[in-house]
C-alpha cells in the first residue's frame, strides 16, 4: 500500500476505461509508471506531434511495452493520436495494442513488448546520436523484472564503456522481479555497470522532476540510471500490489469501486 | 583453381573500405572477429567502426537502433551467434519493425569444421526465410560479395550476406551477378544442377563426369537464396524434369526445398537433395572431410542420383 498522493488521476480512469472497452490490458503496470510517463511527456521531452518524426525530438522508449497504457493516454494527451485511436484500444482495425507498435502509432520510437529488447534498441539509438554529433536525449523506462533480462546488462556494459551520456534509464522498481528472485539489489547493479545512479519514488513529482533535471546528457559521459520505487496498482489499494490484477479485467462492480477511489 | 579459404572475408573488409569511405552513414559493427583485417576501415572511417563486445543479441538490437536514425549499418560475427542466438533481435527489433541493416556472417554450415556444434550453422536459411523481405545471400567468391553488397547494402530491406569459407573457383563478371538473379553457366536438355555456395564446385564436377556419358546438364547457381530465381529454376526443370540440388544446408527448409515447391507443377519431375541430413554433425576433421561426411562430394552425389533414376 502506498502512502503518498495519488497523481494523474484522470489518465488512471481513462486508462481502467480503456481496458473495460478493449476487454484487455494490464491496469495494474500501467499505474505503476503513469506517473513517471506523464512527467516526461509534459516537462521533460522535446517533441512535435505533428511532426512525430522530428529530428530534433528527444527519444523515449518503454521497454517494459505491456505498460503501454500509460503511454498511450500521454500520446492522447499530447495529440499523436486521436480519440478514435483510444476507444480502438484491442479492437479490429485500431492501432493500439496490448504492446507499443512502432510501426502503427505516431510517437511511438519502438516495438516491444518481448522484454529485453527496447533498452539494447536504446542504446544503438544513444550512439547513432554520438556518431551523427546530435544533442537529442534518450529515455527509457524498464521494468525491474525486465532487468532479469541478460540483454538489459550486455546493453548497461556497452553503453558505461562507449560512455552514453546522452542515454537515461529509469527502472519501474515495483518489485515485480523480486517475487521471484528476492536477492536484487538493483541500484548496486546499476552503479557496479558505471552508471550514474538515483533513486527516488517514482510517484512523487518533485522527485521525479529533481532526479531528470539533474541529468547532464553530455556525451562522451556517463549514462544515468533512475531506480524509481513504485508501487504496482498505484492509486487503487484493492488492486495494488502483485495479486490477481496484473492482467485483469474488471467487471462492472470492480470497475465503479476503482473508479471511485480514482475520484 | 583451388579453394581459396577466406578470400571472400577478405573481399569484405576491402568492399567496406571503399564503400565506407565514399558513404559516411556506414557504420560497422562486430563481435570481436575480423578485428585484424577491418583496421583498414576503421583507420579510413574513423567514429564508425567498433567492436562492440562479445554480446550478440545487443550488438543486433544496438544495430537495429542505429539503422532507426538513419545511419547504414553492417553487423558481423560468426553465423550461429547471429542467425540462431539473436534471432529474435533479427525478428522484432530489424524486420518486424521495417528497419534495414546488413549481417555479415562468417561460419556458417561447418566451415569452422573442428570447433563442433557451437559453431556450426546449417539451419541459417529455414530461419531466415521466416522473417518477410529478408534478402538472404549466400556470395562464394570475392565479386559475388562486392557486386551483392554495393547493389544491397543501402536499400530498404535486412540484408544477410552468408560468406562462405572456401570459393567455388568460378569468377563471374561482376555485371553478371545481380541481386535476386541465378546465374545459368552451361545449358543441357537432361538434367538441371542448382548449387549454391561453394557447392558449386561439385555441381560443375558432376557436369563433366556426366557430360563424359552424353547426359547434359543445365547448371544453375544460386547466389541469392532470398529473393529466389524461381523462373530461372522452373524453367529449366519444365525443360529437363530431372533437378539435383546441392546446398551446405540441412536438407528441411533449405534451398532444396524452393526448388520442390516452385517446380511442383511439373510433370514427371524427379528430384534428389544433395544437403546436409537433418541431423547434428558430431564429427571433426578439416572442412572437406565433414562434406565428405555428409554426402557433400561428385562422387558420392553421383551414386546418389543414379540409384534414384535421375540419370544412367
Amino acid at each position: 500500500m502506498s502512502e503518498n498522493k495519488v497523481l494523474n488521476k484522470d489518465l488512471r480512469r481513462q486508462i481502467v476505461d480503456m481496458v473495460v472497452s478493449g476487454q484487455d490490458g494490464h491496469i495494474p503496470s500501467a499505474f505503476s509508471v503513469v506517473d513517471i510517463v506523464t512527467y516526461l511527456y509534459a516537462s521533460v521531452l522535446r517533441f512535435d506531434a505533428s511532426r512525430p518524426e522530428w529530428p530534433d525530438r528527444d527519444i523515449f522508449i518503454l521497454s517494459k511495452g505491456h505498460g503501454c497504457l500509460a503511454l498511450y493516454v500521454n500520446l492522447y494527451r499530447h495529440g499523436f493520436i486521436t480519440e478514435k485511436d483510444i476507444h480502438a484500444f484491442c479492437k479490429a482495425g485500431g492501432i493500439l495494442g496490448e504492446h507499443p507498435d512502432r510501426t502503427r502509432i505516431p510517437g511511438v520510437e519502438a516495438s516491444t513488448g518481448s522484454l529485453g529488447h527496447g533498452f539494447s534498441f536504446a542504446v544503438g539509438i544513444a550512439l547513432g546520436l554520438t556518431i551523427q554529433k546530435r544533442q537529442n536525449r534518450v529515455f527509457v523506462l524498464l521494468g525491474d523484472g525486465e532487468c532479469h533480462e541478460g540483454t538489459v546488462w550486455e546493453g548497461a556494459h556497452v553503453a558505461c564503456n562507449r560512455e552514453l551520456g546522452n542515454l537515461c534509464v529509469i527502472i519501474d522498481w515495483n518489485r515485480s522481479g523480486m517475487q521471484l528472485l528476492p536477492k536484487d539489489d538493483l541500484p548496486g547493479k546499476w552503479r557496479a555497470f558505471g552508471w550514474k545512479t538515483h533513486e527516488i519514488d517514482g510517484h512523487d513529482e518533485g522527485q521525479i522532476s529533481e532526479a531528470l533535471a539533474s541529468v547532464h546528457f553530455s556525451t562522451p559521459g556517463v549514462p544515468t540510471a533512475i531506480i524509481a520505487r513504485t508501487v504496482k496498482g498505484k492509486g487503487v489499494p484493492a488492486i495494488e500490489g502483485h495479486g490477481p490484477w496484473h492482467h485483469k479485467i474488471p467487471n462492472a462492480r470492480e470497475y465503479h469501486m476503482i473508479i471511485e477511489a480514482l475520484r | 583453381m583451388p579453394s581459396q579459404t577466406d578470400a571472400v572475408r577478405r573481399q569484405f573488409a576491402d568492399t567496406l573500405l571503399s564503400v565506407g569511405t565514399a558513404d559516411e552513414k556506414l557504420v560497422v559493427m562486430v563481435g570481436d572477429i575480423s578485428h585484424g583485417i577491418l583496421q583498414p576501415f576503421a583507420k579510413a572511417c574513423p567514429g564508425r567502426y567498433f567492436n562492440i563486445g562479445i554480446l550478440e543479441p545487443t550488438m543486433i538490437s544496438m544495430a537495429a537502433g542505429l539503422s532507426s536514425v538513419g545511419l547504414r549499418v553492417v553487423a558481423h560475427t560468426i553465423a550461429p551467434f547471429i542467425i540462431e542466438r539473436s534471432f529474435e533481435q533479427l525478428k522484432l527489433d530489424f524486420v518486424y519493425q521495417g528497419l534495414s541493416g546488413n549481417i555479415v556472417t562468417v561460419g556458417s554450415a561447418f566451415d569452422y569444421s573442428n570447433l563442433g556444434c557451437t559453431h556450426h550453422c546449417y539451419g541459417d536459411f529455414a530461419l531466415l526465410k521466416t522473417l518477410p523481405g529478408v534478402e538472404v545471400t549466400h556470395p562464394a567468391s570475392p565479386a559475388e560479395f562486392d557486386a551483392l553488397f554495393r547493389q544491397a547494402y543501402a536499400d530498404s530491406h535486412l540484408t544477410v550476406y552468408r560468406i562462405a569459407g572456401s570459393t567455388h573457383g568460378v569468377d563471374f563478371r561482376p555485371e553478371h551477378i545481380v541481386l535476386g538473379k541465378g546465374i545459368r553457366l552451361n545449358e543441357g536438355k537432361d538434367l538441371t544442377l542448382i548449387a549454391t555456395g561453394p557447392q558449386l564446385r561439385t555441381a560443375l564436377e558432376i557436369r563433366e563426369e556426366l557430360l563424359g556419358n552424353g547426359v547434359g546438364t543445365d547448371v544453375i547457381y544460386i547466389h541469392t537464396i532470398r529473393p529466389l530465381d524461381t523462373d530461372l529454376i522452373l524453367a529449366s526443370v519444365e525443360k529437363t524434369r530431372r533437378v539435383v540440388v546441392i546446398e551446405e544446408h540441412m536438407r528441411t527448409g533449405g534451398l532444396g526445398d524452393d526448388v520442390l515447391r516452385i517446380t511442383r507443377g511439373v510433370a514427371s519431375v524427379k528430384y534428389y537433395s544433395a544437403s546436409i541430413p537433418d541431423i547434428f554433425v558430431h564429427e571433426y576433421g578439416s572442412y572437406e572431410q565433414l562434406c565428405d561426411y555428409v554426402g557433400l562430394n561428385s562422387k558420392a552425389i553421383l551414386v546418389q542420383i543414379r540409384a534414384a533414376g535421375l540419370v544412367a
